[in-house]
């Protein structure tokens, strides 16, 4: 069994339309999925439904063997953390301090730990600095790395960005990338849920929504070699590998080619 | 705006901040009662020097307690008017009749006049103010000649009257300085904190205080995120012509509905997701939950506990006596 | 005529922050007629303060700028009719949230000009207008503007202030949030509406492959301070912009890379993809 199953996941809103559709899904522990599609594809909502936010309409989560319920959420959500799109819609505490604790004060963690667990995740995503800072005097990115910390506490070791980084300027959203490496490096099983094309090529596999069904899922270097997939579902490829899309096939444009590859799976 | 510091932290060292909340509270509590107990101005005058030796004693800067004072004179000003207007028992102090002719009203409109043109030109406002309630009572006391638009009337100040408004006035300067202090002295978490472990015992009779604590202190954070938002939907409805320092009174409404629509649906939405993400982090409203802001309550906490009963305790004998 | 900084600085105090400057000595010409303007900078750099004075949102704390003839100081002046400029230079916020109110879409375009004294049926014929020149279709105009798409919604906030008739036009950061097809489609809408109407447009943006794409004029800003304005490629050329918390446009970066690790001598600054294959065709060939 995969750490993480989704076994004909429908989901609607209202009875017309479902916004997920019959999404069959395995990913294995310590993979780092992207997940692609347009606006509106239920890229947001399957990341819901996966933490239990949402109840699907059809179908059933397994993570790590055990079945996702309104009886189970509690205990899953030990597992997986989640971070959103606004940084400040998901800061609740008012200090760093606070924010770090939230999770673990659910949990009924003893201070004594909490403390030190506090001190130890700050640091790892490098804002022991300002553990007495309120979020006024934060930066989005400096939020975002918050948010990661309190999920980290909770011992979580997957988590999910839905479109994480879509709120920061590009220079906070490469440093909270950076972080998502190492996590990945520490072993987590990392979801990413984006519209930037340059960022999805960082992950193992790749998901491509499309229209609340899931389009493809592959590992990143076969799905990018499949150039209808992402022009079918309204999806961009990058563009070194546009242009060695767009080359002609002789031996001359052999090694630029390659090189051009080279560049895009860069991680 | 920048002049407001009732309810506002301010970090720092000193007695005070080192007392645990639940201690501040209680005390300050337990002195206002004190204070409401005393009777006479001389028990007052000695409460407002303890109080005054006591921020000193907690190194707090005497300038910016009165500074916090300031939005409230007016409203100190006119308990002391109207406390001696209304009370007329004892002694007249100043017993003369006053004057109310075409003349008086000539001066008044001019010391109005005058008063605001200097008002505008000058940074003593305050004094400027004194200086034309001074001059109304002038200009009623002996312009006599001309017209009388209204009989004469006497004025007078009674000495139980001026007693009463000075001893009302301190009182008020009392209760506020005390809660200044407890407000400058404590985060607003620790605050919540402190109110929540007070109301705990509520718990019996349903009471849930520790998701009111918590409700309060999400209000806190999200303070000077909802004020920057509005500032900026003012910006955008400006940009459609909408300028809330230019417009008339009929287009008044239309901007402020323009202002409060988008902050109420912003909230709205923000409110969804703030629930999401505390339910991601396993938040479920009612159950038990450890906190990471402990109180810690040692000897100076006791210490200033059993002070704030002691002068309860001697303001209860003194008014039974 | 236009807009034209003069050492203008301006003095921010926050809850958070305290007091800063925000701008420092700008100095800065944008004429009324036919410019396409990129503001770029990093979070904090002050672009976002440089564009709010430029309709007299807030004014400036030393020097001045003057907005289509009227001089903006420190002080309000009285006699200035700041409704005015602001019908003159249009500036659209970055969340749609922040502006729309009304039940419908016709009625929130509608505000702008019923600001400045005209008839129901004006207002109603402009705002038809102006929800067609974004490229929203008439069935759009009874629809409640909260139950739009992301993109939709930003199209009819922008609408909002092109029914005032603006002759600058100023976006804060109009493509963030939306997905790379959106990107482009509104973009496009822009220059469209840039070259047909002439008006002046100002747009602040973080991403480089749009700025050397479509701009002729791009305006960078640094800690408060104008670092650079002119034309984008001579930008890529001379300035190191990793420095400033800047990234280049990926043509660039990928033309870059394969120059230094195939040895080439491939000219790097091209715009298109297009371009890009020419450029790489010419250098095989030879």
């Amino acid at each position: 069994m995969s750490y993480i199953e989704v076994k004909d996941l429908t989901f609607s809103y209202n009875e017309k339309t479902n916004v997920l559709e019959a999404v069959n899904i395995n990913i294995e522990k310590g993979e780092w999925i992207a997940v692609l599609g347009h606006n509106g594809s239920g890229k947001s909502t399957l990341a819901k439904t996966l933490v239990g936010l949402l109840e699907p309409k059809e179908g059933e989560i397994f993570i790590d063997g055990q079945i996702l319920s309104e009886e189970s959420a509690y205990e899953i959500r030990k597992k997986i953390g989640i971070v959103f799109q606004n940084p400040d819609n998901q800061f609740v505490g008012v200090t760093v301090r606070d924010d770090i604790a939230f999770g673990m004060e659910n949990l009924c963690i003893p201070r004594e730990e909490m403390l030190s667990k506090i001190d130890f995740y700050a640091k790892k995503v490098n804002m022991l600095d300002f553990l007495d800072k309120e979020p006024a005097n934060l930066s989005g990115g400096q939020k975002q790395r918050v948010a990661i910390a309190g999920i980290l506490a909770m011992q979580s070791d997957i988590i999910i960005f839905d479109e994480a980084t879509s709120m920061l300027d590009p220079f906070s959203r490469e440093e909270l990338i950076k972080y998502i490496k190492t996590l990945h490096k520490d072993g987590l099983t990392i979801i990413m849920i984006t519209h930037d094309i340059n960022e999805a090529l960082l992950a193992d596999k790749i998901l491509v929504m499309n229209k609340g069904k899931v389009y493809a899922f592959e590992e990143t270097e076969t799905i990018m070699k499949k150039k209808e997939i992402f022009t079918d579902s309204h999806l961009e490829l990058p563009v070194s590998l546009d242009i060695a899309n767009s080359l002609e096939l002789s031996d001359k444009h052999k090694e630029i080619r390659e090189k051009l590859w080279e560049y895009a799976l860069i991680k | 705006m920048k002049s407001i510091i009732i309810g506002q932290y301010i970090p720092g060292k000193g007695m005070f901040y080192k007392l645990d909340p639940r201690t501040k509270i209680v005390a300050v509590l337990f002195i206002m009662i004190s204070v409401f107990l005393l009777q006479t101005i001389f028990q007052l005058l000695i409460a407002l020097s303890v109080a005054i030796i006591l921020l000193l004693i907690g190194r707090i800067s005497l300038l910016k307690v009165l500074k916090g004072l300031k939005p409230i004179m007016i409203l100190l000003i006119f308990t002391f008017i109207f406390q001696i207007i209304l009370n007329r028992e004892g002694t007249p102090l100043i017993s003369h009749p006053m004057y109310f002719t075409i003349f008086t009203l000539i001066f008044l409109i001019l010391a109005f006049i005058i008063w605001r043109v200097l008002a505008k030109l000058l940074r003593f406002r305050f004094t400027l103010f004194f200086l034309f309630a001074g001059s109304v009572y002038v200009i009623l006391r002996f312009v006599d000649f001309g017209d009388a638009l209204i009989e004469p009337f006497n004025f007078a100040i009674y000495q139980s009257g001026l007693e009463m408004s000075i001893f009302v006035v301190i009182r008020l300067l009392i209760i506020i300085t005390l809660s200044t202090v407890l407000t400058l002295t404590t985060k607003p978490t620790d605050l919540t904190q402190g109110i929540e472990k007070l109301l705990h015992p509520l718990k019996r009779i349903g009471f849930d205080s520790e998701s009111f604590a918590l409700i309060i202190s999400i209000s806190l954070r999200y303070i000077p995120t909802i004020f920057d938002e509005a500032n900026k939907i003012m910006l955008a409805q400006a940009s459609r012509g909408a300028d809330f320092s230019e417009g008339k009174l009929k287009d008044k409404l239309k901007q402020v509905i323009s202002l409060l629509v988008p902050m109420f649906i912003i909230a709205f939405m923000r409110s969804e997701e703030l629930a999401n993400a505390m339910e991601s982090r396993n938040f479920v409203p009612g159950e038990k939950r450890t906190r990471i802001n402990e109180l810690n309550f040692n000897y100076k906490d006791v210490l200033a506990t059993v002070f704030s009963i002691l002068v309860l305790a001697g303001s209860i004998v003194l008014r039974v006596i | 005529m236009g807009i034209r900084f003069n050492q203008v600085s301006y003095d921010y105090s926050s809850f958070a922050q305290g007091l800063y400057t925000a701008i420092k000595d700008i100095n800065l010409e944008i004429t009324e007629k036919h410019e396409f303007i990129a503001l770029v900078g990093h979070t904090g750099s002050g672009k976002s303060t440089l564009a709010k004075h430029m309709n007299a949102l807030i004014f400036p704390s030393e020097g001045n700028l003057e907005i289509f003839g009227e001089v903006i100081t420190a002080k309000r002046n009285k006699k200035i009719k700041y409704n005015n400029i602001r019908k003159k230079v249009g500036l659209v916020f970055q969340f749609p949230e922040y502006q729309l109110f009304e039940e419908t879409v016709e009625k929130d375009i509608m505000f702008g000009p019923m600001n400045f004294k005209i008839t129901q049926e004006e207002a109603k014929k402009i705002a038809k207008e102006s929800l067609n020149l974004v490229g929203l279709n008439d069935s759009y105009l009874q629809r409640n503007p909260y139950n739009l798409s992301g993109g939709e919604k930003k199209r009819v906030s922008i609408a909002g202030i092109l029914a005032m008739d603006p002759e600058i036009l100023v976006l804060d950061e109009p493509t963030s949030g939306l997905d790379p097809a959106g990107k482009r489609v509104l973009m496009n809408l822009f220059k469209d509406i840039n070259e047909k109407t002439g008006k002046t447009i100002v747009i602040i943006t973080h991403d480089m492959d749009l700025v050397y794409q479509y701009f002729n004029r791009v305006l960078v800003m640094n800690e408060g301070r104008l670092i650079y304005d002119g034309d984008p490629e001579k930008l890529f050329r001379e300035k190191d912009l990793f420095k400033n918390h800047l990234d280049y446009p990926n043509t660039i970066k990928v033309l870059k890379y394969l120059n230094e690790t195939l040895n080439l001598n491939l000219n790097i600054y091209q715009k298109t993809l297009e371009a890009a294959l020419s450029e790489i065709e010419r250098v095989v060939k030879e």
